[in-house]
């Protein structure tokens, strides 16, 4: 009966994996073949598989169950990342201080332009909390999520959204205001739409893989530190 | 040793060394819970091999696979927005778009300005 049960599990592991990576790559060939960006990977296995899930009537938390491998991957991913980062070390550590200032204040303006926006048209100091804090990693921007009464369910969400509009636009964007260095579209992009974007980058160049992931952790390391004070101070002001 | 055996090695040898650091990563977030074990991770790796703990030219063609490939790890986190349709149909094109705004804000800003840094540097 037990290993009737694993067997089961253990198949049904194996197609909702196999089934995620045919569909990614499947849609990855087909970028590449018609040369189209918005065709974004990512964010179309995602709308499939929600079609399909729908479709069979399948529930979220048995696709995630069993495709937890794949999430599980996501940590060794994120360290994967340090590679970059290593191969720009030099040029980095001599830019430091301009680049801890410019992710500062992006981090600031950040927090307080979307706390402020939410609050005057959703007026919901809960989903103000979430929006303020959507363009750092998921799991520091959950935890203090948490910790100042923030939905987090709206914080998962806005921040795959933010990851998709940086990822999807950013790149075009920025090459459109005439911000074409590698370093800069990667510290931007990495500030803005956290590993999401990073991973879209990364297959641009190393310097923008190196410059996005060196934003992602320190905008995560000063959103952590200074969020908590900000929107305190913003709440007061509110009230 | 044949060039397959060889390449299997290097396989294995960058998975240990990103594992070792997960896993030390994992060890730094519980005793000084300011960053996710992965970030602490992600920092490691790049000491380990700025400090030569780690061989960079073993490593190299094994992690620049994974982060041709990473992306397909986020798809299964992503589809939980499924979870949460009522208060997507309650806020949604609000949050959308006050999302894209501020994240538009956010990208002009750091690019203008870093670049503008990088300009005077030179």
């Amino acid at each position: 009966m037990l290993t009737e049960l694993l067997s089961a599990h253990l198949l049904s592991s194996i197609i909702a994996v196999v089934a995620t990576i045919v569909l990614f790559q499947f849609i990855a060939v087909f970028q590449r073949k018609l040369n189209a960006i918005w065709l974004q990977p990512m964010l179309f296995s995602i709308l499939a598989i929600i079609a399909i899930l729908l479709w069979q009537d399948i529930s979220f938390d048995n696709y995630f169950s069993n495709a937890w491998l794949l999430n599980a991957l996501l940590e060794p991913a994120v360290v994967a990342l340090g590679f970059p980062l290593y191969q720009h070390l030099e040029t980095i550590t001599q830019q430091w201080k301009s680049i801890i200032l410019v992710l500062s204040i992006g981090a600031l303006i950040a927090i307080i332009s979307s706390f402020i926006i939410t609050m005057l048209i959703i007026g919901d100091y809960t989903i103000a909390v979430a929006l303020s804090l959507k363009s750092i990693t998921t799991p520091i921007a959950i935890a203090i999520a948490g910790q100042l009464d923030g939905n987090t369910a709206i914080t998962a969400f806005a921040i795959i959204l933010a990851g998709f509009f940086g990822a999807l636009i950013g790149p075009r964007w920025l090459t459109y205001i005439n911000v074409r260095s590698a370093k800069a579209q990667g510290l931007a992009i990495g500030a803005a739409s956290h590993a999401i974007g990073t991973a879209t980058v990364s297959n641009i160049s190393y310097e923008h893989a190196a410059y996005s992931s060196l934003a992602l952790i320190a905008s995560a390391v000063i959103t952590a530190i200074t969020s908590p004070f900000i929107i305190n101070f913003l709440a007061s002001l509110l009230q | 040793m044949s060039a397959f055996n060889k390449k299997v090695i290097n396989v294995l040898y960058s998975v240990f060394a990103i594992f070792s650091c997960l896993a030390l990563g994992k060890l730094c977030s519980y005793v000084a819970p300011v960053l996710p074990g992965s970030l602490y991770g992600l920092i490691i790796f790049t000491l380990s091999l700025h400090f030569r703990v780690f061989d960079a030219d073993r490593i190299k063609s094994t992690v620049v696979w994974c982060l041709k490939h990473m992306g397909v790890c986020f798809v299964p986190a992503g589809v939980g927005i499924i979870n949460h349709f009522d208060l997507i149909k309650q806020f949604g094109i609000a949050i959308v778009l006050i999302t894209f705004a501020t994240t538009f804000i956010l990208l002009t800003l750091v690019g203008l300005h870093y670049q503008r840094c990088l300009a005077e540097e030179e």
